[in-house]
């Protein structure tokens, strides 16, 4: 698969999330042009071409990141400011991804530029609906802007 | 002829005398006795007696009861004697004004040498008294003053010292008057004296003006100062009139109240900060809590429906229920997280104060709570339900609780019976909620409002116990009272009353 065609960026450092959001994507069919990274760090490589993603185009995608709050490393709301505060990533679609339903992250999402927030629900039938239907909606709907 | 002549011309001269003297003097004879033989008009103007009610008096008849006995006594023996008398006399006249006389008395003596009448010469002097006792009291008013009255001349040398001042400076008026106000300025207050003399000379006054003064001693003192012009007849300026009080009293309380007061707002600051400290952490733990102990949740939950989902058919029905049970406490625990954060928010949310129709707001949370209760043989009855001052989000969550738990408990009964109303119970609106469910053991009740406390088996009712220790704290935090009455098996009554509840 090659790191250019990448549509979904799912970035979350839980491994049981990362499972529970790969088989949701999966039951969905949106599970081809996935790219995991552990930590903000990782994402930040990744969509801007650099360290072990060096040389990538950043022009070339991802199409939607799925991005968790908590994060080892750079935390998801540096991410999130990074990708919002750059004119080549900030229409780059993000949906903050989080378990916090306390009212600053919400408030400093919206504020950074978010485009959708949801708070992953404990049960798993919402969980796989919402992560499904948000990627589609991104994916599918809400075609960004050409170059 | 001649001789005529040579009488004429004394007498006339006596006449003349005696008519110059009547215009400036009161004029009495008496015999020997003291009785009136005599008055001129001035004398009868100023007792406003006429002469008829004068002659053959004597002179208690204008007596003003001012004099001793001693006095009076004295002049008679002093005149009866042949000598002179002069002295001041207060009399009364017929209106019952009184008058001061400076009196001359001339005794004229017979052959024997005895008084054979007396003639007294008098000077109304009443006005002269009159200013000289309102001067008499008024440097009483100076000298009994506890403030010091200072008099000093436009050079700043002092001309008058009150006992007032001795006591705040501790000169005395003998060793001051005559020196120099300066040393009685601190040294870098020197320019004040200065200043004070300058507005003096243009005819302006400094007051209440809290400075420091030096006492004899060298101690400092705190001073209320105001120095006036002191103007003479013509107006003129020719000194000036200083009035200290201390004020060190003043000054000690004063500080006193700042020290206090700097004291009370470092508290309230360091408290404030201590608030601000505690409540940061208690929202870090609530985000760790809603974080934190989500994830797993999410873990144990997930895998379990996916282990049900994926591979629920190679199961037996055994291992799926217990799967099952694995997911509801796992839903459960997420109902427990929620319901705890929500109490937690509940103290650290502002409380808004608006006016809440609550004869609107119950049915309205009445016609959502039993929109899912369909089937059910629900009776609710609504009494009285007047306006009341409370946060409306907090004071519906409470409405939802309390209406909820009616609901809920009533749910063998038929019919199920609520009744909502308000009564008045010594001046205070109470709310009440009243079923006739399972009720409770009124032994348990102080535990009712506790967090996570239940009366009731899950398996027969189900919930988390937050949702009262919710109606207590919003209730609380509104400065009202909650309780509940209750048998069991016989129904429950919930009480509430809310700060300004309009009857």
């Amino acid at each position: 698969m090659s790191e250019d065609n990448i549509e979904i960026l799912l970035v979350e450092d839980s491994p049981d999330d990362l499972e529970m959001a790969l088989r949701a994507l999966r039951k969905a069919h949106l599970a081809n042009r996935i790219q995991v990274a552990r930590d903000g760090a990782e994402a930040l490589d990744f969509i801007f071409g650099q360290g072990a993603h060096n040389g990538r185009k950043i022009e070339n995608g991802p199409k939607v990141i799925l991005l968790d709050l908590k994060l080892p490393k750079v935390d998801g709301l540096e991410v999130l400011r990074r990708v919002k505060t750059d004119e080549r990533t900030k229409v780059i679609p993000v949906v903050v991804l989080t378990s916090s339903k306390e009212q600053p992250d919400v408030q400093q999402c919206y504020s950074l530029g978010v485009n959708s927030y949801i708070v992953k629900p404990v049960n798993f039938e919402s969980f796989a609906a919402a992560v499904a239907e948000l990627g589609m909606y991104w994916l599918l709907l809400n075609q960004p802007p050409k170059g | 002829m001649a001789a005529d002549e040579q009488i004429k011309e004394p007498l006339k001269e006596l006449q003349e005398l005696k008519a110059a003297l009547d215009r400036h003097a009161i004029v009495a004879i008496t015999d020997p006795q003291g009785k009136i033989t005599y008055v001129n008009d001035k004398f009868c103007c100023i007792s406003k007696y006429s002469r008829a009610e004068l002659i053959g008096q004597d002179h208690r008849l204008v007596n003003s009861g001012y004099h001793s006995k001693e006095f009076i006594r004295d002049l008679w023996v002093t005149i009866a004697r042949g000598r002179i008398w002069q002295g001041q006399i207060k009399n009364r006249a017929k209106d019952g004004s009184y008058y001061w006389v400076d009196t001359t008395i001339v005794p004229f003596l017979d052959e024997h040498q005895k008084p054979r009448q007396y003639i007294a010469i008098r000077t109304d002097i009443t006005e002269r008294k009159r200013a000289q006792e309102a001067q008499e009291r008024l440097a009483a008013l100076v000298s009994s003053s506890e403030d010091a009255i200072i008099g000093k001349t436009l050079e700043g040398i002092i001309t008058d010292w009150n006992p007032g001042a001795e006591a705040l400076f501790g000169h005395k008026a003998a060793e001051i008057i005559g020196q120099s106000m300066r040393s009685f300025f601190p040294k870098e207050r020197q320019q004040e004296e200065d200043d004070i003399l300058a507005r003096i000379g243009r005819g302006q006054s400094v007051k209440h003006y809290d400075t420091i003064r030096l006492r004899k001693d060298g101690r400092p003192v705190d001073v209320s100062v105001t120095v006036s012009p002191i103007l003479d007849q013509a107006g003129k300026i020719v000194g000036a009139s200083t009035v200290a009080r201390d004020i060190s009293e003043r000054k000690r309380a004063e500080e006193e109240i700042l020290r206090l007061n700097t004291e009370l707002e470092e508290r309230v600051v360091r408290r404030t900060a201590e608030l601000e400290a505690a409540n940061k952490e208690l929202e870090a733990f609530s985000y760790s809590v809603s974080h934190d102990l989500r994830a797993p949740l999410r873990a144990i939950n997930g895998f379990a429906g996916i282990v049900l989902e994926d591979y629920g058919s190679q199961l037996p029905e055994e291992g799926r229920g217990y799967l099952e049970r694995v997911r509801n406490g796992g839903r459960r625990m997420g109902e427990l997280i929620d319901d705890l954060l929500a109490f937690a928010r509940l103290s650290r949310q502002p409380l808004g104060r608006h006016p809440v129709d609550t004869a609107q707001m119950v049915p309205a949370v009445l016609a959502e709570l039993t929109s899912g209760a369909n089937g059910r043989s629900l009776e609710i009855k609504t009494g009285p339900l007047p306006v009341c001052e409370a946060d409306p989000v907090l004071l519906r969550q409470v409405w939802v609780n309390l209406l909820s738990n009616a609901i809920k408990y009533t749910r063998k009964r038929a019919p199920a019976l609520i009744e909502v109303g308000s009564e008045e119970k010594e001046g205070e609106c109470v709310f009440f909620v009243r079923d006739n469910g399972v009720g409770f053991d009124m032994r348990y009740a102080n535990k009712l409002f506790g967090v996570f406390q239940r009366l009731h088996r899950a398996e027969d009712f189900e919930g988390t116990g937050v949702g009262l220790a919710i109606v207590q704290r919003v209730i609380h935090r509104h400065g009202g009272r909650v309780w509940a009455e209750a048998e069991p098996d016989r129904g429950a009554t919930f009480y509430f009353t809310l700060k300004g509840t309009n009857k």
